[in-house]
């Protein structure tokens, strides 16, 4: 799960883990692992610590990764314009491995993605959801999406 | 010896069961050879030699490591901070675990505040652009009322300019009528004047108020002697307190011959309106009028016995258009909005204080600076001219010219007339004339191009435009184009016959 702090990658990760969601921000400090079963896949997920004002993002967590959630606040503009550089960054360590994004929080009123974006980033091959972990839209399908690309 | 030995050993094994890490090693299969007896203190159960540790630790699975590789931040399977350092040989790979709970505590509540007031200055942002835009919109409407306003006010001063012509002849025909009429008809003629003077004050407040408006009233501040601007506005209002039985009186605390620095017809203007508004509303007891001049500041004061106004009244009184209810007095409701505003402009406050059914003071204060009296202002008187002058009038309304016409034939002018400019221009080229008295607004050829083309082709005749106009930037146009004089109807045939003394030699 890579992209800036607070764009719900712990939350896309818990609600597609274990069903559950929180309005109350915590931080994630370092990485949290989380194993999921999808079909007869074991799916490992690494919640990485976002990129954030006091750091980067630290490339070590996603060594070994065979494939990336990037994920982006479709209410903070700036959270979806840090995924090219973001896609630099991880490309360099793992490779040119599969990709799909979420555009989250889908059910707040101010999320206004432009349809220009999405097309940018269909056009790198990516599975692009519009996603609430909030409401649960797009989660299954989002991570589904990413294991039949890895399989 | 031995016993030396086994105490090395057991201080040794003390020691590192104290260590702040436990390790375990891995063949390259992922098959634990060796694991520090203490990895339960980290979270990890069930590592025991020979099993695969990916199968016990999630963080391995997938994991592919050649060189020294650190996870400073991550979890131990029981859920607590540790940090992995993955120390890889030939075949082999040492993976030590270290305590990272203090550090992690350290950093999640460094790492949390900065995020929370990251985020915080972001809806911060949101916030402060969403009231930029909001107020950007406010302006816009703004702008919108502003338009509105201004379109009303050049509305009104458009249609009170239109309304200044026919009366202008209205009432020079009353004045000649009057002139030789037997008692009857003099006593309705009389009436006659005085509706019309009442309707041309309405209709110049009108267009004083657009002007206010689209802010083209200016001041004219001159040398005036206040004693004489009182005195004529005593000789205005005195009829109008005699008609009732309302004792009028005027004090003034200043010496005769006090010349201060002020816009004498402003002043006059704001002096009529507001006596002339409390001998209005005073049936019976008096109107006192008390005027001082005191380090360069002239302050009034308007005190009558008459209805009054409400407190609720009092409020509303100095808004555009407004009249009491029920007092069956007319007018434009702009008098005292103006008077007000003028005020304000000649540097001082107007202040209503009354009480219903008891009576109203109206008192203001303007800024009046003295000034050494000015001895060349005479009286004007109406000019004789020892030969007999020859005016061309260009002019569409039949009516005032007429009128014009008949009182300058009554001064010994011969008056030559034209309806528009391009007769003008034309009749110029064949003929000589003392003065041409020249319309602005007239079919054909309007009387600015009429005088551009008449100083055009060399002629130096001297030009005074008359015209219903009173805006000012008219005034500043005709004396571009090269007019000599410029003359607001209705026409004042002393004004005229004024500067026709100067400009023709
Ligand atoms: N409305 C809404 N809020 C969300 C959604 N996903 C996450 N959030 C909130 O966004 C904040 C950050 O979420 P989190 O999962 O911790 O972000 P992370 O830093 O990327 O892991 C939390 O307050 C969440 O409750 C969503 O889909 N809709
Ligand atoms: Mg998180």
């Amino acid at each position: 799960m890579v992209g800036d702090f607070a764009v719900g990658k712990t939350s896309l990760t818990q609600k597609f883990v274990n069903n559950v969601f929180s309005d109350k921000y915590l931080t994630t400090i370092g990485v949290k692992i989380d194993s999921v079963m999808v079909d007869d896949t074991k799916v490992i997920v690494w919640d990485v610590a976002g990129r954030d004002s006091l750091s980067p993002i630290n490339a070590n967590y996603l060594v070994g990764a065979a494939g990336i959630v990037f994920v982006g606040d479709g209410t903070r503009p700036s959270t979806i314009d840090a995924m090219s550089s973001l896609w630099e960054t991880t490309v360099d360590r793992v490779g040119d491995v599969p990709v799909v994004v979420a555009l989250n929080k889908h059910d707040h009123p101010d999320w206004s993605v432009s349809s220009e974006q999405i097309i940018e980033f269909s056009n790198r091959g990516w599975d692009v959801f519009n996603t609430s972990a909030k409401e649960g839209e797009n989660v299954k399908s989002l991570f589904e999406s990413l294991v039949h690309k890895m399989n | 010896m031995s016993l030396n030995q086994d105490r090395v050993a057991e201080i040794s094994q003390s020691l590192f069961d104290r260590r702040q890490f436990a390790y375990f090693l891995l063949d390259t299969q992922w098959c634990v050879l060796e694991a520090s007896n203490n990895l339960q203190e980290f979270g990890f159960s069930n590592l025991e030699v020979g099993v695969d540790a990916t199968d016990e630790i999630d963080f391995l699975v997938g994991i592919d490591i050649s060189d020294n590789h650190e996870l400073s931040m991550i979890s131990s399977p029981a859920g607590d901070p540790i940090r992995v350092t993955f120390i890889p040989s030939v075949s082999t790979i040492t993976v030590v675990i270290m305590d990272a709970r203090q550090e992690f505590l350290r950093q999640k509540q460094l790492q949390q505040k900065a995020n929370e007031n990251e985020l915080l200055l972001g809806t911060q942002e949101k916030l402060l652009s969403e009231i930029e835009e909001a107020k950007i919109k406010l302006e816009l409407q703004n702008v919108e009322l502003q338009e509105a306003a201004r379109l009303q006010s050049s509305f009104l001063s458009g249609v009170s300019h239109e309304f200044r012509t026919p009366l202008a002849s209205i009432m020079g025909y009353t004045n000649l009528l009057l002139k030789d009429s037997d008692e009857t008809s003099a006593n309705y003629l009389s009436a006659m004047k005085r509706s019309s003077k009442h309707l041309l004050s309405l209709i110049e407040n009108l267009l004083d108020h657009g002007k206010f408006d689209s802010n083209e009233i200016m001041l004219n501040p001159k040398s005036t002697e206040l004693a004489e601007v009182f005195s004529d506005v005593e000789l205005l209002v005195r009829p109008l307190a005699e008609t009732k039985s309302v004792n009028f009186t005027i004090t003034t605390d200043w010496q005769a011959a006090c010349f201060v620095v002020l816009d004498d017809s402003r002043l006059r203007q704001c002096l009529i309106n507001i006596i002339g508004n409390a001998i209005k509303f005073t049936d019976q007891g008096r109107v006192t009028v008390v005027a001082s001049l005191k380090d360069d500041d002239l302050h009034v004061s308007v005190e009558d016995t008459g209805i009054g106004v409400s407190e609720e009244h009092l409020k509303k009184i100095k808004q555009p258009f407004w009249q009491a209810p029920d007092t069956g007095k007319s007018g434009t409701g702009l008098g005292l909005t103006i008077t007000e505003r003028i005020i304000e402009m000649m540097g001082g406050a107007l202040d209503i204080d009354s009480s219903e059914g008891v009576g109203t003071t109206v008192s203001f204060n303007v800024m009046a600076p003295s000034i050494e009296p000015t001895f060349h202002q005479e009286a004007q008187v109406l000019t004789q001219f020892n030969r007999s002058l020859s005016v061309l009038m260009a002019e569409d309304d039949e009516d005032i010219a007429f009128l014009v016409t008949l009182l300058l034939e009554e001064q010994g002018v011969k008056v030559v007339h034209v309806a528009n400019g391009a007769l003008a221009v034309d009749r110029l080229q064949h003929e000589d004339f003392d003065l041409v008295l020249m319309d602005l607004h007239m079919p054909v050829l309007n009387g600015y191009d009429a005088v551009s083309q008449i100083r055009g082709a060399g002629n130096t005749t001297p030009i005074v435009i008359m015209t219903a106009s009173a805006i000012e930037a008219d005034k500043g146009r005709a004396q571009e184009l090269g007019c000599d004089g410029y003359l607001v109807k209705p026409v004042d045939i002393a004004d005229l016959l004024n500067i026709a003394q100067q400009l023709v030699t």
